[in-house]
């Protein structure tokens, strides 16, 4: 029982850190119509990120969040309208060439990483590696309690963004139909730049968690990017609201399987799971639109 | 079934004056909103006969009916004897059904002479070069004839699904309002087009809101409001008729 | 009109290619060997990708099934000879290709690409656990080393791949249903092509063919694993080949497909072993969906108003046309 209960903190917790930035690959695809393939390159950069700074400024890993933030941001918010306009171009195929295109960024940061530094795993050091908090039963480990409320505050203050200020007014009117935002003043242009930039920011932030978490590898960014089209997929694409669940969900089966199975397995089933909602409802099971 | 096949049966069932498409208690509901309520009529072999009605009065969704892209929730299509009623839009195809759609559904990454091609491969294929190259010149299209579709202007996109239903050879022919914003001279080679293939013996269904192409080609006319058929006749008879002119200003007048 | 100069233009090629092995050493016939496989793998994955328009981001599960059907057959315990074991996986990837197949072809645009993938990634993981394929170990073949007769079985499977492809969509019917359900799928159905039937047809003659490679690959490099013949980074090639070389154009994958493994070969040879070669994938990836969507093909057609490409648009843009003239 108390490793039933351990393995499902363990998931939920780490489903928490995810939600991040799955809640942004669903704002992305709600505005820009494109699945953003460089997901896990964003995640990895982000860990990287802060793996440099604890190991060469020495100063704690978690003060790279904000860092990740402001500079992934604006790198996304520089490849946002590049990826718009490819989206929107009058070239055959549309839709096509905007998923080529992130799964050539995707490719590129991959490989940059990879020749740069190389296969090798880093761990990122912080305060709280190593610590632990009991809840009952249950012994978690710090990180991952504070890694996770810090992503439940960063889902929150997006929410908020999303659903209490005009801006996010504009946002999800867009997501909702982008010929008539249009037409009623938005700028979908400054605004896919924007969105990108928000959620290539998030991502990295959540990158910095995870490599905090676990370790940083650039070979593992597909992991994340399996992780976001899971959760797309199960939520239905675009909707913000069942992303979280999905997240959610998605840990826990992740700790479950690999705890009772093995961890070989837990690819399997989540590939598997992938596959087969895809095939029986492939506009989701849960949730609808923002 | 072959094309030969379809046309001798054609020809039995013309001689029989039985109607070649006859729709009868026609439902389909899409959530609250019922888009076909009961709709019965007839189209009779080698008339031209208009669709008209208020926009969301049911018409696109009984072309969609009709040819396959949705399935009713009841009634019976008879197409040509046969009933058709939630067959796979392919199969109403091949018995001779050709359709153009609102919004032009051209494919776009082909040629002209590509999509002409594309319209008779499943079909009559021999000979199918050559009947491409005189749709070309029926309309107007040999100039063009190797540029893609996504290139062409808004008239000649028009013209071309107008060619590919041409490569069809079909027995009845859909055309959803064939001729919407186009330039008066491109309005004028699809209408003689029309009225071309109607005296080689096919037979025409078209929603239109040109009120003037209406009267103009149309031997009969068919009103609907509300996923409803409400009256039927002549253009100088639907003219006269009130029902018609509440249905486009309201009921609630 | 167009048709001979091009049939012409692949007796040239095919002859030229035969006599190959009389000109160079081993170690090029190898690096020629090589660049055949993924000329045709690429032909291969242009035939669902390109013609059909389903971007299919699984497409090594079929080459590694050819491969593992190869070199289980030919292993230990059943010992069959190599022409024996090509059939056998030729309709173990057709098997697969029409029942994944029929449920899979639903999905459209970005959901089939993540179905393939998952479909895909899916069999690695199974095949990392299965002990009939050697699990993540991987299983070795009987080596035969014979550099002429591979080069000779692959040249003769590439003639085979473009040869079919030719015929079915350049030249027949097949051809144009399949490129009409790609552009608008209601508008081919409205015109009496069977869609479901027509894509799953095309999914299967791609996934064949990418198996027959796979069966070759195994026999030529003796030993398999998970990795070499059913990793994602086989599929992410065949995509970028055809990207390059011009989606949906019958010349375009064999372009693509030599000029890329050449560049891959080149890399090797003057870095060695270097993920240098992933980064140059994506970077030519982004220039080729900016500036040059229709591939290397796409500078030889004239069909078409020139225009099309983002490089155009921004241009005509600069001096005051719209893109779109």
């Amino acid at each position: 029982m108390d490793l039933l209960l351990q393995t499902l903190a363990n998931g939920i917790l780490i489903g928490g850190v995810v939600a991040t930035f799955a809640i942004g690959f669903q704002l992305t695809f709600g505005v820009l119509h494109v699945i953003d393939f460089a997901v896990g390159a964003w995640v990895i950069l982000g860990g990287y990120l802060a793996y440099f700074m604890s190991s060469l400024l020495g100063v704690d890993g978690f003060l790279a969040l904000p860092v990740a933030f402001v500079l992934f941001g604006t790198l996304g918010y520089l490849i946002g309208p590049i990826i718009y306009r490819v989206r929107n171009s009058r070239t055959a195929r549309p839709e096509l060439m905007a998923l080529a295109l992130t799964f050539g960024l995707f490719t590129l940061l991959r490989g940059g990483m990879l020749t740069f530094w190389g296969f090798n795993t880093r761990s990122v050091d912080t305060a709280l590696s190593g610590g632990s908090l009991m809840i009952g039963p249950v012994a978690v480990p710090m990180l991952r309690v504070v890694a996770f409320a810090f992503a439940m505050a960063a889902a929150a203050a997006l929410f908020f963004m999303l659903y209490r200020t005009r801006y996010g007014l504009a946002i999800r009117a867009t997501a909702e139909n982008r010929e008539t935002a249009g037409l009623m003043g938005v700028d979908v242009h400054r605004l896919s730049a924007t969105v990108y930039g928000i959620y290539a920011g998030l991502t990295a932030m959540a990158g910095v968690l995870m490599g905090a978490i676990y370790s940083v590898n650039p070979e593992i960014g597909l992991r994340y990017t399996l992780f976001a089209f899971f959760i797309a997929v199960l939520a239905g694409l675009g909707s913000v609201g069942g992303a979280i669940l999905a997240a959610l969900f998605l840990g826990i089966i992740e700790a479950v399987v690999a705890t009772y199975w093995g961890s070989a397995y837990s690819h399997l089933a989540i590939f598997a799971t992938l596959y087969l909602v895809l095939l029986v409802a492939p506009k989701g099971i849960l949730g609808r639109g923002l | 079934m072959t094309a030969g096949a379809a046309q001798s049966r054609d020809m039995a069932a013309r001689a029989s004056g039985q109607p070649i498409l006859a729709i009868r208690g026609l439902k389909r509901r899409f959530g609250g909103i019922v888009a076909a309520n009961d709709v019965n009529l007839e189209v009779r072999r080698g008339e031209i006969v208009g669709l008209i009605g208020p926009n969301g009065s049911g018409k696109s969704t009984l072309f969609n009916l009709v040819s396959g892209m949705f399935k009713p929730d009841s009634g019976q299509i008879l197409f040509n004897g046969t009933d058709i009623a939630g067959m796979k839009a392919h199969r109403i195809a091949r018995l001779g059904l050709a359709r153009t759609f609102q919004i032009p559904a051209l494919f776009e990454n082909m040629t002209v002479t590509e999509n002409l091609l594309a319209a008779a491969a499943e079909g009559q294929w021999d000979g199918a070069h050559e009947r491409a190259e005189v749709a070309m010149q029926l309309l107007t299209l040999e100039a063009v004839r190797d540029n893609r579709a996504i290139d062409l202007s808004g008239g000649q996109q028009k013209l071309l699904e107008f060619g590919r239903i041409i490569m069809r050879r079909a027995l009845l022919i859909l055309l959803d309002e064939v001729t919407a914003g186009v330039h008066p001279n491109i309005r004028k080679i699809i209408l003689d087009a029309i009225v071309k293939l109607r005296d080689e013996g096919a037979t025409f269904f078209l929603i239109e809101h040109d009120m003037e192409l209406v009267r103009s080609v149309c031997d009969r006319i068919i009103v609907m409001d509300a996923g409803q058929v409400i009256t039927t006749g002549t253009f100088d008879e639907i003219a006269r008729d009130s029902q018609v002119m509440q249905a486009y200003l309201g009921r609630r007048a | 009109m167009k048709r001979w100069p091009s049939i012409l233009l692949l007796v040239v090629i095919l002859v030229a290619l035969a006599l190959l092995p009389q000109f160079v050493n081993a170690y090029w016939l190898r690096i020629a060997t090589g660049a055949l496989m993924w000329a045709g793998l690429a032909c291969s994955w242009n035939i669902i990708g390109g013609y059909a328009g389903y971007i299919d981001f699984g497409h090594s599960a079929f080459f590694g099934i050819g491969a593992y059907a190869t070199a289980i057959l030919m292993g230990g315990s059943f010992g069959w000879p190599f022409a024996a074991t090509v059939p056998v996986g030729l309709v173990a990837a057709a098997l697969v290709a029409a029942v994944i197949g029929g449920p899979t072809l639903r999905l459209r645009g970005a959901y089939f690409a993540i179905a393939t993938w998952a479909f895909a990634e899916m069999l690695l993981q199974l095949v990392n656990v299965l002990e009939i394929t050697g699990g993540t170990g991987g299983l070795s073949l009987p080596p035969f080393l014979d550099e002429n007769f591979f080069y000779f079985t692959m040249l003769a499977a590439v003639a085979l791949t473009y040869g079919v492809t030719w015929l079915l969509f350049e030249r027949s019917r097949f051809g144009y249903k399949v490129k009409a359900l790609r552009d608008h799928e209601a508008a081919a159905e409205s015109m009496g092509i069977n869609t479901s039937l027509v894509k799953l047809q095309a999914f299967a003659l791609s996934a064949v063919l990418a198996a027959l490679f796979g069966s070759i690959f195994a026999y030529w490099v003796t030993f398999i694993n998970p990795k070499s013949v059913l990793g994602g980074d086989i599929t992410d090639q065949m995509v970028v080949m055809v990207l390059l070389g011009g989606l949906g154009s019958f010349w375009g994958p064999a372009l693509g497909g030599v000029a890329l493994f050449l560049i891959n070969r080149l890399i090797w040879m003057n870095f060695g072993d270097t993920a240098f070669y992933i980064a140059i994938l994506g970077a030519a990836i982004i220039l080729v969906v900016l500036f040059l969507p229709e591939g290397i093909a796409g500078l030889f057609t004239r069909r078409g108003k020139p225009g099309n490409s983002l490089l155009r648009q921004s241009l005509a843009r600069l001096v005051g046309r719209g893109g779109r003239a």
